[in-house]
């Protein structure tokens, strides 16, 4: 037996003292309460009786300071963490992974798998031996380590109590690599893996050292169907209409029929059923979608009321793109292409402003630079510059050139939607030099001629040539172009406005000035929210509807945005009975005989409190007294 | 008015103390319904229903009563026996008057813990004393503490009851029992023997046998009134505590319990048992006073009983 809590020497001067503590409060005579009685002698005839037996007495009361003292003996030992010698050193170390992903919501174990996995995890902690320590890690799209590597089982317990399960997939190779990390330099180290085996095998795999691979599977089925994508876009050339599209799956052995529902602003708004072949996945269109304002939502479900076994990705959600009038400067010697542009588009608040006049009064969502490049105003939104002057603008010009068109282009930026400037021809301009950071949209051989980029949280927009040099203002590209500029500075472009995806950091524009922003959740909780570069980033893990509050309180900004879990790989939650990890396949965990702790102590504290039972009834009952 | 307010000396000083809470005038009523009682008593010759304790000449047979035990066998009326089957006591007329003391224990225990014993006490004493003076006998009062006496003079007559008030409302209790030594100096002072009527609670610590045989050896009738307060048996105590006795500060620890408890109220059982038997044996009258009894009713089974009255 071996101490492995408080040393013996402490244990001793602990002892002594507070036996010498016990025996003096022992020796100390009670001060009783003194009562007269009008004849004593009829007291003494009483206990005559008992001092007849006084030797009797006074072994009991030896025999109670005995009982005392042998409790003060079992406390220190208890302080001792007395261990059985084998025992020490030999023990394991384990770092059990729980599966925190979307999947182990799904219900065919009950109540749901991750419940099935947590109870897996409380019978290894109960069954930890003496000297067994624990980690308990959540293992979602960021692994989180929820507990110390603890023997304590209170501790570990309420650790796996703590998981829950978030919308996103789980990280394996990462969870694996904080699981090495952990168990560096331990001995008898094992990893525990508690999942549906819904995992992606981490690439490269992570050296797992010494530690051994274990893998306790839960799930039964994996009859799933899954919305894999939601938007909903406004048409570019009517923006007052609504386009839907949907994206199902049937992720079942067996062909489906569903029914999808399409809910706005909380009420169905149209439903339509749906066969869907075993493994098949189906797109659907709802053009011309009415009765909604603000917020969608799709439904996804069996035709016959079943329940599939994961409603985690039955449920998806989009906000309407906000349709509002954008404010919109020009500051122009005169540009009729230009104005004409932007008479194409009836929600724009267009404003002219001789470049004498720059700056006006008031706030606008962007301004059209054209042939100028004042210092521009606080409130002047995103900056477009029409063939800037050499000095004032955002981006140096290079050379001039002459004769050129565009040779290469990034063909998803929302600049160039809808475009093909492949054809265009200038007639002159200049090459621009932009600064890293900035982002080269278009380019010709002879130098980048359209960069984007951000200056102090502005974006702008350059374009290295006056548009009337060239055909472009004859073509249907240039209105587009314009709208596109604008769009892309007020955030009502005309895309599908598809939702962020659970499991990725989500950066959300925010009014520019903005230093930090509070984010409440879809459960209605709230947390701020760090800026960079003028967005709000976050690491988001729920489906649902997001809001986004930014920006001091004279000019509070309010963003609302939908989160969806988008993720075909996490909806085939077919379970996996095996883990294999680097051609290493794992090995059932060994489950100890649970409920039962082998520590000496808690035995001790255990004889401690029965003794001091046993005490307590004697002393009132007066067998020691 | 009551009767007894005739009998009050018209020149005498006022005795505030007479009219103290202890005799007020409720008391003082039922001293006279005793008076009536005692006298109605005596008119049906009743009067002699104590067992007679005169021998010799010049005592004239009056009556006849139900023997007790203690009685002395050589006075049972054998022929009645033999005729009638009953056991009766020959009873004779004294033709001298009777010296009545009233021996009164004034020890601290008598009044311990505000106990009703020592005001139950002087009123059986002022009762009996009241009754002996309408009878015209010989009544002295001594009150006795720590081996002393305070004595109030041999008086008679029924006027002298309000000196008698007076001396027993001036007494307290104090001090510890010591019969022996009390009633030896009693012995010794009064040479005239008669009937002493001892009132006490028998806490002696030498022993309660000690005080009346001092009387029975000394030729004095003794007739025992024990003041008996249960409470004294059943405190309401638990836990650890120290007894202390209230005469004599002897101490005690004591952890008290259900047990001790019931146990004590057995001690106390028995010594009352104790002394009712030592009486009993050794022929003294004996009465159990409880401070619950009304006083009167007390005085009248004192008076039915017989052996107070000749």
């Amino acid at each position: 037996m071996t101490l492995a809590g408080l040393p013996l020497a402490w244990l001793v001067g602990i002892g002594a003292g507070a036996a010498a503590v016990t025996v003096l409060l022992y020796i100390l005579k009670l001060r009783r309460r003194p009562v007269a009685v009008a004849f004593a002698p009829l007291w003494h005839r009483v206990l005559g009786d008992r001092d007849a037996s006084r030797l009797f007495s006074k072994l009991r009361r030896w025999l109670s300071l005995a009982l005392q003292l042998l409790l003060v003996l079992l406390l220190c030992l208890a302080l001792g963490d007395p261990r059985p010698s084998h025992e020490l050193g030999s023990g394991r170390h384990l770092v059990l992974l729980i599966d925190a992903s979307a999947s182990m919501q799904a219900t065919d174990e009950k109540p749901t798998r991750l419940d099935a996995a947590k109870n897996v995890a409380r019978k290894l902690v109960r069954g930890l031996g003496g000297s067994d320590r624990a980690l308990v890690v959540a293992m979602g799209a960021v692994p989180v380590p929820l507990s110390t590597m603890s023997d304590e089982a209170t501790e570990l317990l309420a650790a796996v109590d703590r998981v829950h399960a978030a919308d996103t997939r789980a990280d394996l190779g990462r969870a694996l690599e904080l699981a090495s990390d952990a168990l560096h330099g331990l001995p008898n180290g094992e990893v525990v893996v508690l999942s549906d085996g819904v995992l992606t095998p981490p690439e490269p795999p992570p050296d797992l050292g010494g530690a051994a691979l274990r893998f306790a599977p839960v799930g039964k089925s994996g009859k799933n169907l899954a919305i894999t994508a939601f938007s909903v876009r406004r048409y570019p050339l009517d923006k007052s209409r609504l386009e839907v599209m949907t994206e199902l799956a049937n992720l079942d052995s067996e062909r489906a029929e569903v029914e999808l529902s399409l809910f706005g602003d909380g009420a169905i708004i149209d439903s339509e059923r749906l066969v869907i072949e075993p493994g098949a996945r189906l797109s659907r269109f709802f053009p011309d979608v009415g009765g909604a304002r603000h917020a969608l939502e799709a439904r996804l479900r069996y035709a016959d009321g079943r329940a599939d076994a994961l409603p985690a990705d039955d449920r998806a959600y989009a906000l309407v793109p906000e349709r509002r009038r954008a404010k919109v400067l020009v500051v122009t010697p005169g540009n009729t292409y230009l104005e004409a542009a932007l008479l194409l588009d009836e929600y724009l608040d267009v404003t002219d402003l001789k470049p004498s006049q720059y700056p006006p009064r008031g706030a606008f969502d962007a301004t059209i630079f054209d042939g100028v490049a004042p210092p521009p105003a606080d409130a002047s939104g995103g900056l477009v510059y029409l063939n800037p002057p050499a000095e004032g603008g955002p981006v140096k010009l290079g050379k001039t050139i002459t004769g050129f068109g565009f040779d290469t282009w990034d063909k998803k930026s929302p600049l160039l939607r809808f475009i093909a400037p492949g054809d265009v021809q200038v007639a002159t301009g200049h090459a621009l030099d932009p600064s890293p950071g900035d982002k080269i949209v278009g380019a010709s051989d002879d130098g980048p001629i359209l960069v984007a980029g951000n200056r102090s949280g502005r974006p702008f927009v350059v374009l290295g040539f006056d548009p009337r040099q060239s055909d472009l203002v004859l073509r249907p590209a240039w209105p587009l172009f314009v709208l596109n500029a604008i769009d892309s500075f007020s955030e009502s472009d005309t895309s599908y406005v598809s939702a962020y995806r659970t499991g990725e950091v989500w950066r959300v524009p925010v009014p520019p000035g903005a230093r930090e922003a509070e984010l409440t959740a879809p459960d209605g909780s709230t947390h701020a929210v760090p800026v960079e570069d003028g967005r709000a980033v976050t690491f988001g893990d729920h489906a649902g509807f997001y809001r986004l509050t930014s920006g001091s309180d004279a000019t509070r900004v309010v963003t609302e945005f939908a989160a969806n879990l988008s993720d075909l790989d996490e909806s085939r939650i077919l379970p996996h009975k095996t883990l294999t990890v680097a051609s290493r396949q794992a090995a059932a965990p060994a489950v100890g005989s649970g409920g039962v702790r082998r520590e000496v102590w808690l035995w001790l504290l255990a004889a401690v409190l029965l003794l001091s039972v046993v005490e307590w009834i004697t002393y009132h009952r007066r067998v020691t007294v | 008015m009551g009767l007894l307010d005739l009998l009050r000396p018209r020149k005498a000083a006022p005795a505030p103390a007479a009219k103290s809470e202890l005799f007020d005038d409720e008391f003082q009523r039922k001293l006279e319904m005793l008076a009536l009682v005692s006298r109605r008593v005596f008119s049906g010759r009743q009067r002699a229903e104590r067992r007679s304790k005169k021998k010799g000449s010049g005592v004239e047979f009056a009556d006849h009563r139900d023997y007790v035990p203690g009685d002395d066998i050589r006075s049972v009326d054998w022929n009645v026996y033999h005729r009638f089957g009953r056991l009766l006591v020959r009873l004779y007329e004294e033709e001298e008057d009777l010296s009545i003391y009233f021996l009164l224990d004034c020890s601290a225990s008598m009044g311990f813990a505000g106990s009703q014993k020592f005001d139950q006490a002087r009123r059986l004493v002022a009762s009996l004393a009241y009754v002996g003076l309408a009878n015209l006998d010989r009544v002295t009062v001594l009150a006795m503490t720590e081996g002393t006496l305070e004595r109030l003079p041999t008086t008679r007559g029924k006027g002298r009851i309000f000196t008698v008030f007076r001396f027993l409302s001036g007494l307290l209790p104090g001090g510890t029992t010591d019969l022996a030594e009390s009633l030896r100096a009693f012995a010794a002072q009064h040479k005239r023997r008669g009937l002493a009527v001892l009132v006490s609670d028998f806490y002696d610590p030498a022993g309660f046998e000690h005080g009346i045989n001092v009387l029975r050896y000394e030729g004095f009738e003794p007739y025992v009134i024990h003041l008996v307060d249960r409470r004294e048996a059943e405190p309401e105590l638990d836990g650890d505590v120290l007894v202390v006795d209230c005469e004599t500060g002897d101490e005690r620890e004591v952890t008290v319990t259900p047990g001790v408890l019931a146990r004590l109220g057995s001690a106390y059982d028995r010594y009352l048992g104790d002394i009712e038997r030592y009486c009993t044996q050794k022929r003294v009258p004996y009465l159990a006073a409880d401070v619950t009894v009304p006083f009167d009713e007390i005085v009248l089974r004192a008076l039915r009983r017989g052996g107070f009255l000749h």
